[in-house]
């Protein structure tokens, strides 16, 4: 699934809002291509842009919604700037109990069906691991960011920021199956056009498995 | 049956005071069997097969009914009733009936407990609801005796570290429990030995057919003679959702020169350890390798008599969407310490070979052969048959559930 066009509106819309970094700066695109350890690219990885200087516009916060269907997190991961808010909405028969204890933030939502609990706040950065109290096979991440871009990498391992103003900026990369010793980071200059590419030391751990009847009770 | 009488009373107690939606599940699996099995161990042959050669045709495999009804946040109830008729003392009875208490994790730990009666977490086979295998009609012999003679009725005990929720690859579980109400365990194993069939054992219910003979044993596990409770404990470890580790000892603690009058049998001093690796790929492919190593005794009189028993299964599958295909291995043997010549000996082997087809629907349909080579001398002695049988079956299943919320 491609989100570029979700991407270039976020930066349109933020330089109208808050910076006009995205128009009126001298700005190239950024390309980042994730490639695993052989070399075959990495879909769905998570890529944040930060600023290293300041004066760059801080993404605002969203209302995003994490589903539950099919006993499984839809999304699987969600990236969302710090102070966003997330539902959960369960559209499943059955009923789920989701909780994190990641220290970003820690919650739970008593047993339900539908959508009966307001959102929840994400006040700090960092990795949230969501899981259901019931079916420990359902697992999903919530990436909480303060990074002034972000998005995921599509099927060919590519992210793509259109505008990439001049300066100093921090790229991380992360995916749920990671298994490096280390966290990937690296430093890029803006201002002129550039692509960054990133290979894995490591192999992947093996992605879950897809599938099963729901009659297997795991 | 006194500790399980009072859990079920108090599960009927917080139902009715229910504030959340009881989830239901019924199903009906009805089989087309052609068999050339001996006299089954239901009927008190020893035929290794539920179904023999007198049990051909359509039949009942099994109407399930269930109950799942949670209990504020963190606490819930279950209640599984079957119905088999296989000549069952109760033509409709419980086979699970407990009280779950899951409180949310902690830093990466998470506690659980269970009162009531339910299955010792042992098999990686029956997975499926219900305690069913998804791989075959027909379980292993180690979980097929598993199903006919071992229940826990008493209070379980897990704590869970989630590695795979801190970043890491592995989850670990430990289980302890205490339980009395299965004093007879054994009994079964000594009477016909390992079986390879899909019945499980009821609460109140007993093996099969009654005993032709007034003074045998009445076929009934789920007592308690001694009050001397047993335990278990295991340990889990898993690799992803790839990988899974299973190990248990089981000791249940009886005075084995104890005797029921009620149920015309003995204590039987049973222990065993267990350990199954179920490994599964992203291709679809699935390796169980399970085992068993255990001895019973008794003690009438002043005679001392001790069983051995031990079983291995390999089980291989491939699972394309909603189709699966299984072939499984299974060996077993008993060994009666006295005299292995005499009467309540064994050995024997089982092949199973099945197909299932689960789309995901109502619906869910099976074909299975399976074939059980065995050698029982007691079948020469009560029987006047020959001690080596092979006994072979082709069974089709048609599965159909419904599932709601009331």
């Amino acid at each position: 699934m491609s989100i570029l066009p979700f991407l270039r509106l976020r930066c349109t819309s933020a330089a109208i809002a808050v910076s006009l970094a995205c128009t009126l700066a001298q700005a190239d695109p950024l390309s980042v291509t994730a490639l695993q350890r052989d070399g075959k690219p990495l879909a769905g990885a998570v890529v944040t842009v930060e600023a290293e200087s300041p004066g760059q516009a801080a993404p605002h916060p969203e209302h995003a919604t994490m589903d539950q269907v099919d006993l499984a997190f839809v999304p699987d991961v969600l990236v969302v700037p710090v102070h966003s808010t997330v539902q959960f909405p369960n559209s499943d028969a059955i009923s789920h109990q989701v909780y994190s204890f990641s220290s970003a933030r820690r919650f739970q939502l008593p047993l339900y069906r539908g959508k009966p609990y307001p959102p929840v706040t994400f006040d700090q950065p960092g990795i949230i691991t969501l899981g259901c109290n019931i079916h420990d096979n359902m697992l999903a991440y919530i990436v909480v960011t303060t990074a002034n871009w972000f998005g995921r990498t599509d099927s060919h391992g590519k992210w793509t920021m259109p505008h990439l103003p001049a300066g100093r900026f921090r790229v991380r990369l992360w995916h749920p199956l990671l298994n490096e010793s280390a966290d990937i980071e690296r430093l890029v200059e803006g201002g002129s056009e550039g692509s960054l590419e990133i290979r894995l030391s490591r192999n992947l751990r093996p992605a879950p498995l897809t599938g099963r009847p729901h009659s297997w009770d795991y | 049956m006194g500790l399980l009488k009072h859990a079920l009373g108090l599960t009927a107690l917080l139902i009715s005071a229910r504030t959340q939606a009881t989830d239901w599940e019924l199903s009906l699996d009805m089989r087309a069997v052609s068999s050339n099995g001996r006299e089954s161990f239901l009927d008190n042959g020893q035929g290794k097969l539920r179904f023999d050669e007198d049990h051909q045709g359509i039949r009942l495999g099994r109407l399930r009914a269930a109950l799942d009804q949670p209990l504020g946040e963190v606490l819930s109830a279950h209640i599984e009733a079957s119905a088999w008729d296989d000549d069952d003392k109760n033509p409709i009875d419980l086979t699970e009936a407990y009280l779950e208490y899951r409180p949310y994790p902690r830093a990466g730990f998470r506690s659980r407990m269970r009162l009531g009666a339910f299955y010792p977490p042992m098999s990686l086979e029956n997975r499926a609801i219900g305690w069913e295998t998804p791989y075959t009609i027909t379980p292993s012999a180690i979980s097929s005796w598993i199903g006919e003679e071992i229940r826990t009725i008493g209070i379980e005990g897990q704590v869970d570290w989630l590695g795979t929720r801190l970043g890491h690859s592995f989850d670990l579980q430990l289980t302890a429990a205490i339980f009395g109400w299965n004093d007879p365990a054994g009994t079964m194993l000594a009477t016909h030995g390992f079986a390879l069939h899909d019945r499980q054992t009821t609460l109140f219910g007993r093996v099969g057919a009654p005993q032709p003979d007034p003074e045998f044993a009445k076929k009934e596990l789920f007592h308690e003679i001694d009050d001397r409770p047993g335990y278990y404990v295991g340990a889990q470890a898993r690799y992803l959702d790839r990988a899974v580790l299973n190990l248990l000892h089981y000791d249940n603690r009886a005075d084995p020169t104890a005797q029921s009058r009620e149920i015309r049998d003995f204590a039987w001093l049973t222990k065993f350890d267990a350990a199954a690796l179920r490994i599964e790929t992203g291709n679809g492919w699935t390796a169980i390798l399970q085992a068993l190593v255990g001895d019973t005794y008794i003690a009438p009189g002043s005679f001392w008599l001790e069983w051995e028993f031990d079983s291995r299964s390999l089980l291989l599958a491939k699972r394309m969407g909603a189709h699966m295909v299984s072939a499984r291995y299974d060996e077993f043997n008993v060994l009666f310490r006295d005299d292995p010549a005499l009467p309540g000996s064994e050995d024997g082997h089982a092949w199973a070979l099945a197909y299932t087809f689960d789309p995901g629907t109502q619906w869910r349909f099976a074909l299975e052969w399976l074939q059980v080579d065995s050698t029982v001398p007691q079948r020469v002695v009560q029987l006047g048959e020959t001690a080596f049988a092979s006994e072979t079956k082709v069974e089709i299943s048609a599965r159909y559930s419904l599932a709601g919320s009331f």
